[in-house]
């Protein structure tokens, strides 16, 4: 159970780069905070700041109230997933698990009592007298989540600890912990490159690129109110498409196409502004009745999905995907009405890249 | 296949002929004339197993034995102990660590015979000196008693191996996953319960390695006994390989030293595959 608060954390390394600027963050008790971003972006780095593995080199970082900057790793009462588990491999399952209580001096019955609760819960109680070598992968993560678990820590902090999975077990994994959470209501701060981690576990998403954050909101928030184009591109999959043009009254003009916008959804002042337009692969379909925002487009690539086509096209030099219903019958290299519901489009200042409301 | 069979051994052959003629012949023909009373000159006759009848009754030869073993079990503690301090030192996060490596390392490219007259100066002349300044009885007349001599010898010994070794468990240290260690750091581990619980199990298998290299080089050693102690006082810190020695070049005894040869190196080699299997054995637990 834990309150963390991050102000102002910056970590610049000895060969002076700078992989984490200015991190301001307030996370309550109970909440699942996922970091994502591109590789290289400086979540790791604040995770471990967090953990007390990296200096912190200026910023103040506290748990319930209180300044942990300097506090040991072992002093924070935090546990740690690894990405490549990290389990030590001359010690058995249970060792494993066991290990920070024994060194807590806690009483062997008790730390039997914990990790055979820990090992029920993930499943691994057939392995408790294997070593690390001998499980697969999703075994291995488990061992990792066990070895958190039976801490009973106010804080879990795990670092892509999916990524060495397969696509299967990931997917398997993601619910698992997921269930852990709601079950175990630790405070955890979880960091993943993959959007998708990010949307489906997380009770809010840090977004990062460079070391600053672009945005902290809900997954809803987020995906639905992106602050600006690298997190309305990021999240989502396949990506928020972006159509560069200028407003002229109620239209968003580009080359030769012109679509309506209606009047609710148009923001105040873009008259005769060159601006971008991002909209989401599902808002780009099929209509029935065709309007000022339908437009007929020669399809490049169309892909069955089972229930719907993602369709692949390009419009005024724009490359561009949407999503239509598998009701109808549709062919690469035929030309098909697309309907742009316009009312969902998001508006960006094409040289700050920020979102205009 | 007979094409393969021949390419096979033609490559095989310079090493096969060199290792015949440099090995196995002189190692046969050493155990044939332990059977003799060859004194270097004359092969003489074919005495059976007198040879080694007279050795196991040669109290020389059984104090040497138990000197060099000895001092083998002694020197081999240390060695490890120092050669891993020092490696845990240098790989320890310090400014100066590679000037530092270069310095432990040092003493090995020193030839045996010249460390040891340095050592002889240092354990006779300075060691009195200082032993005289701070008025320390202890440190007056090193090397002059059996039991200087032995210390004499493992100081020496230690100082020219540690480094040596402490390259071997570098190399283990730096191979230990750096997130085990931060794990075991976030577990709650202090540095001390790391080294003990984390750190000391994960290199264990250099110890093979280390062990198996002190141990060879303890029991044949030669260079810095002559250098150091020449065996004195009264043969009293003689080892096998001296022993031998004089017994073939100072008594002629050439037969019978050939017999003491072909004990030591039964010895060793037990000793040598005895440790090489524990220690894998402990390994392959793990
Ligand atoms: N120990 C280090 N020394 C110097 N630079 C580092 C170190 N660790 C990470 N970096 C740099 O900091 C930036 C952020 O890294 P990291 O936090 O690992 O990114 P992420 O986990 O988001 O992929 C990168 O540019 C990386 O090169
Ligand atoms: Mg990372």
């Amino acid at each position: 159970m834990a309150k963390l608060l991050m102000d102002q954390l910056t970590k610049t390394y000895d060969n002076k780069v700078t992989a984490v600027e200015n991190f301001n963050l307030t996370v309550e008790d109970e909440e699942f905070i996922v970091f994502v971003g591109p590789s290289g972006c400086g979540k790791s780095t604040t995770l471990r700041m967090i953990a007390g593995l990296e200096d912190i080199s200026s910023g103040t970082f506290s748990i319930d109230g209180k300044k942990m900057n300097e506090v040991q790793p072992k002093d924070r009462d935090i546990a740690m997933v690894f990405q490549n588990y990290a389990l030590y491999p001359h010690m058995t399952v249970y060792e494993n698990m066991a290990f920070s209580l024994k060194l807590k001096g806690m009483p062997k019955a008790e730390i039997k009592d914990r990790v055979r609760n820990a090992a029920e819960i993930l499943g691994l109680m057939d392995y408790l007298n294997r070593k690390p070598k001998a499980l697969s992968g999703g075994q291995r993560q488990r061992v990792a989540l066990g070895r958190a678990i039976v801490r009973d820590a106010k804080l879990f902090l795990m670092d892509e600890p999916l990524s060495n999975l397969d696509s299967k077990l990931r997917v398997q994994m993601r619910t698992e912990i997921s269930k852990l959470h709601q079950r175990l209501k630790t405070t955890t701060i979880y960091v993943t490159h993959d959007q998708t981690e990010a949307m489906t576990m997380a009770t809010r998403i840090v977004i990062m690129k460079d070391g600053v954050i672009q945005q902290v909101g809900t997954p809803k928030e987020v995906y639905d109110q992106p602050d600006n184009v690298f997190v309305a591109g990021f999240i989502g999959s396949p990506a928020m498409n972006f159509f560069n043009g200028r407003i002229e009254g109620n239209y968003f003009v580009m080359g030769q196409t012109k679509l309506l916008i209606p009047d609710s959804a148009l923001p105040e002042g873009l008259d005769n502004q060159e601006v971008i337009i991002g909209l989401r692969p599902e808002h780009i379909t099929h209509k029935p009745v065709k309007d000022e925002s339908t437009v007929e487009v020669n399809l490049d690539v169309v892909e069955l999905m089972g229930s719907e086509y993602m369709v692949y096209a390009t419009l005024e030099g724009h490359s561009f995907v949407g999503r239509v219903d598998a009701n109808l019958d549709l062919a690469a290299g035929t030309v098909f009405p697309m309907a742009f519901e316009m009312d969902k489009a998001r508006f960006f200042n094409p040289t700050t890249e920020k979102r205009i409301r | 296949m007979r094409t393969k069979d021949f390419a096979y051994w033609l490559f095989l052959a310079p090493v096969l002929i060199a290792l015949t003629l440099v090995v196995v012949v002189p190692m046969l023909l050493g155990v044939y004339y332990s059977f003799t009373s060859w004194n270097g000159i004359n092969t003489g006759e074919f005495v059976g197993f007198q040879n080694y009848i007279d050795l196991f009754k040669d109290e020389r030869f059984l104090d040497s034995l138990w000197f060099t073993t000895k001092f083998s079990v002694i020197s081999v503690i240390l060695i490890n102990f120092i050669g891993l301090s020092l490696a845990l030192i240098v790989t320890s996060r310090i400014k100066s660590s590679s000037l530092l490596r270069t310095t432990f390392f040092m003493p090995n490219l020193i030839g045996g015979l010249i460390l040891g007259f340095i050592w002889q100066f240092i354990f006779i002349k300075v060691f009195a000196s200082v032993g005289e300044m701070v008025g320390m009885e202890s440190l007056q007349g090193w090397l002059s008693t059996t039991e200087t001599g032995f210390w004499g010898l493992v100081i020496l010994m230690s100082w020219q191996m540690a480094g040596y070794i402490m390259v071997i468990y570098i190399a283990y240290l730096q191979g230990l996953p750096k997130e085990l260690l931060e794990a075991s750091e976030i577990d709650g581990a202090s540095s001390f319960q790391r080294f003990r619980y984390i750190v000391f199990p994960l290199v264990a298998p250099a110890f093979t390695v280390s062990m198996f290299l002190t141990l060879s080089n303890t029991f044949k050693l030669y260079d810095q006994n002559l250098s150091l102690t020449g065996g004195g006082p009264y043969n009293s810190t003689e080892m096998v390989a001296m022993e031998i020695f004089k017994t073939a070049f100072m008594q002629n005894a050439f037969a019978y030293a050939q017999a003491k040869a072909v004990i030591f190196f039964v010895i060793v080699a037990i000793i040598a595959l005895l440790q090489v299997y524990w220690n894998k054995r402990r390994e392959v637990e793990m």
